[in-house]
This record gives structure tokens, C-alpha cells and sequence, in this order.
């Protein structure tokens, strides 16, 4: 079981993954060619750089205005991307595929850092539930996706302290991981690349057009 | 806003169908899906403020419980749920485009709330005053329906009302070449005629090489808040035109 779920369904999530977001991201522009031509009368490459750039680092209005849920988020999505790749237990395991490797956290900061990951997800997730102007917009599939992303670090917490079953829990841990994979074409999580189309529509709309800013 | 038309008429989904679909590019799409109901565009709208931060009030929520539902019943929807679309697109919201800035993402709600406009109005179902406006502009170009030889007139009797104070001034109508093409708001021949005359002031003081035009002279586009595409171009045309058609070199609006 742990040879298969870390051998072909890993590719296979892989696979998913990457044909799945480039498939969609091509789907779109070559849509946007038929039915928004208009965005092309004033995509400039300095316009949406900038509004990617602003938006991407803390530097607008938005993130002054809500500055608790925006250092939340922002730690929430550096830790998603920067534990998993910096974890000392993952670079042993592409050291043993490929032969590559790189600096890694130390371990019990990964540890805590997980912890600090599930501690975030639980804010979010009160937050949907206490804050009216989200609760109103809040449905089961938001607090679902939240879960899909919390399994990988409580799992791998759980695997890390051998808590219940060591075996057991470390083939949940790369299922999740590989459910999250797989689910980012076809969910919400698909934002990781929408929003740099979006963004960059949107910051040339606005400055391009309007000579204005979106930050 | 005006009193609600009460349009007993059945929904024609067919058309709301069309609508929905011809309005679902790559942008529609994109917007649709990746909103992560984060709620940060609240703070964004005065509507919200100016109601205690009442959540109803919220922009995102606003386009999920109208342009959302449509998209998500395949366009099969009530009269009644038209007629609080209406309350919401038209009520609650002035297509102002503070979320579209304030959303992470850079979602145009703006551009949504104005497609859902354009729904509502295949239904009939849209501000009366609106309505009426638009039918003026078929007929007579302009939204208060004010005829050529009125506009013309108010121009005429402007020119000679004007020109007792400020000596050698003129109005010029349909002159060929000129620099600036100017346009009014059609209020302003209708309830304020001075304010032409003030302009003409302005004009005259700088020493401006100007004109009046006798067509499209109209630069207020209620068709647009109406949601009606078709109307709204066809006013804008009308000025476009009438620039082209008297080879002036800019054309101004009023303030």
C-alpha cells in the first residue's frame, strides 16, 4: 500500500495536477479570445505585472484594512507552500529518488510551524463563522477545501510523533496530500494561478485604461 | 428610483437562457469560480457602511444571491426573484466599482452588476424612470425627449439673452472644423436653459473656437444604468457622429 499511493498514485496526482491547471489556464485564454476581446485592447505587460506585484506582497489597501486576517492569511499560504518543501522528511525522500536536496527547516520548527498551519486553519475557520459580512457568503464547500488543506498537516503532525498508527498515518498523510493535488484544478484552489489571469486583467483594466490603480 | 413597474408578463427564460450565456466569456468564468468568499470587499461599499454594516449589503453577496442564482437555476427563475434582483442590482448598488479595487482577486462585481442590469432588463424588469429615459433617446436622441427645434431654440434665445451682457458673443450650431464640440446634459436646455449661456460665457471669454451640434448633443447615457446595451450605444454613436460628421477635433461634456 505505502509503495503504491508513494509510487503511482503520486504520479498520477502529479499528473492531474499540472495537465489539469495548464489545460485550464489554456481553456481560458483561448476562450477569452472568442468572447473577451475586449481585454486585449488594453492588456499591458507593466499594468498587470504591478497589480500582481501589490497584491502578491502586502502593499494595498485591502491588507491595511483588515490587517489581522491579512497577516493570518499571508502566513497561512507561506507556510502551505514553505513547510512541505523545506521539511527536512521530504528532502530525504526526493534525496533517495533523485539524488536532490536542499536547506531544511530544522525539525522541531517544522514541527511547531505545523501546529502554528493548523492553529491558522481553525482562525479561518471561526472567522467564517463569527464574522457576519463571511459567514453570509460562507458555505459547506468553503469549510470543506479548508479541511482538504488542513488533512496533509495533521496527518504529517500525527506521523511525525507516531501518534495511533506510524504506518497507517503516514499513508493518510501523502493521501491527503495527494487529494489536494489532484482537487486544485477543479476547485477554489485553482486561485493559485487564476488569480495571476485575474490580476493582471484587472491591473491593466484599471490602469490602462483608466490610469488608475487597483492597490 | 421609481416606482416598480409591476410587469405581470411570464419570465422569458429562453432569453435569460441567451442572455447568460452569451455574458459567460473567460472573465465570467474565471470570476464565477475562484470568488473565495473572503468577504474582505465589505468594508469596500458605502452601501454596507451606511446600513451598520449590514451584511446584506455585502458586494459579493449581492452577485452571488442574483447573477449566482441565475447561473447556478440555468436562468429558470421567478418574477419575483427578477423583482429582487432589481431591488438589489438597482437598490443597493451604483455599479461604482470600490469592490472590484478592494477584492484580492481584482473581480470586476462591477461588470457583473452591470450584466445582471442587462438581465433584468430583457424581463421589463427596471426602474420606470429608466425605462422612460430610454424611450426618450429612441426618439429624440436625448433622455428628456426635447425636440431639434427646442434645443436649437434654447440655444437661439440663449445666444441673444447672453449676448445683451457680453457683447459679440455667439452660439454657434453645426459649425464645421471647430476645436471643441460640446455636449450637455439634456436637464440643462430642459430646467437650467442659463447654464448653456454660462458655457457659451466660458467659451467666448477664452477665446475658444467652439460649436454646438444639432444631433447627438446628449452626453448623459442613462441606457447604461438602465442595462440596455443596444440604447446605450446608439446614444454614444449619436455624438460620435455628429463630431465626425462636423470634424471637430475634441468633443466636451458637461460638468
Amino acid at each position: 500500500m505505502y509503495e503504491f499511493v508513494r509510487g503511482p498514485l503520486l504520479w498520477f496526482s502529479f499528473i492531474v495536477f499540472i495537465v489539469g491547471m495548464v489545460y485550464k489556464v489554456a481553456a481560458l485564454i483561448s476562450l477569452s479570445k472568442k468572447k473577451d476581446k475586449v481585454v486585449y485592447d488594453h492588456l499591458n505587460t507593466g499594468w498587470a505585472l504591478r497589480s500582481i506585484f501589490h497584491w502578491l506582497l502586502p502593499l494595498n489597501r485591502t491588507v491595511a484594512q483588515y490587517p489581522v486576517y491579512s497577516i493570518a492569511t499571508y502566513l497561512f499560504h507561506i507556510l502551505l507552500l514553505g513547510v512541505p518543501i523545506f521539511l527536512l522528511a521530504h528532502n530525504v525522500l526526493w534525496y533517495e529518488s533523485w539524488q536532490i536536496s536542499w536547506w531544511t527547516l530544522p525539525e522541531d520548527v517544522a514541527d511547531y510551524l505545523s501546529l502554528l498551519m493548523l492553529g491558522l486553519i481553525l482562525f479561518l475557520m471561526i472567522r467564517r463563522m463569527v464574522a457576519p459580512y463571511a459567514r453570509i457568503v460562507t458555505t459547506a464547500y468553503d469549510y470543506l477545501l479548508l479541511l482538504v488543506v488542513a488533512l496533509p498537516f495533521l496527518t504529517g503532525y500525527m506521523a511525525y510523533h507516531q501518534w495511533i498508527d506510524y504506518k497507517l498515518m503516514l499513508i493518510l498523510h501523502i493521501l491527503s496530500g495527494e487529494l489536494m493535488l489532484i482537487l486544485i484544478p477543479f476547485t477554489k484552489l485553482s486561485h493559485m494561478l487564476l488569480f495571476f489571469l485575474s490580476r493582471a486583467h484587472i491591473g491593466s483594466e484599471f490602469g490602462q485604461r483608466r490610469g488608475t490603480v487597483t492597490w | 428610483m421609481g416606482e416598480p413597474e409591476k410587469t405581470q408578463e411570464p419570465v422569458n427564460t429562453q432569453v435569460i437562457k441567451e442572455r447568460l450565456d452569451a455574458i459567460k466569456g473567460a472573465r465570467m468564468k474565471m470570476w464565477l469560480e475562484m470568488c473565495a468568499h473572503c468577504g474582505l470587499c465589505a468594508e469596500s461599499c458605502f452601501f454596507y457602511l451606511a446600513h451598520d454594516r449590514d451584511p446584506a449589503y455585502m458586494p459579493s453577496h449581492k452577485i452571488i444571491s442574483t447573477l449566482g442564482q441565475m447561473y447556478k437555476k440555468k436562468g429558470e427563475v421567478s418574477r419575483e426573484f427578477l423583482e429582487q434582483t432589481r431591488e438589489i442590482v438597482w437598490g443597493k448598488c451604483t455599479v461604482c466599482r470600490r469592490c472590484t479595487m478592494y477584492c484580492p482577486f481584482g473581480i470586476d462585481m462591477a461588470t457583473m452588476f452591470a450584466a445582471t442590469r442587462g438581465i433584468c432588463n430583457t424581463q421589463g424588469c427596471h426602474p420606470e424612470n429608466l425605462q422612460k429615459a430610454v424611450e426618450n433617446y429612441w426618439a429624440e436622441g436625448n433622455q428628456m425627449a426635447m425636440s431639434k427645434d427646442d434645443w436649437i431654440e434654447t440655444c437661439t434665445w440663449m445666444e441673444s439673452e447672453t449676448g445683451e451682457e457680453i457683447v459679440g458673443l455667439e452660439i454657434p450650431m453645426d459649425k464645421e472644423g471647430a476645436n471643441v464640440m460640446y455636449t450637455v446634459n439634456a436637464r440643462e436646455p430642459m430646467f437650467y436653459p442659463q447654464d448653456v449661456g454660462m458655457a457659451a460665457t466660458i467659451f467666448h471669454i477664452a477665446g475658444e473656437d467652439w460649436t454646438m451640434t444639432s444631433e447627438g448633443w446628449d452626453d448623459t447615457n442613462l441606457a447604461m444604468f438602465a442595462g440596455d446595451a443596444k440604447c446605450m450605444a446608439h446614444v454614444t454613436k449619436l455624438t460620435y457622429d455628429a463630431a465626425i460628421r462636423l470634424k471637430a477635433k475634441q468633443i466636451a461634456i458637461t460638468e
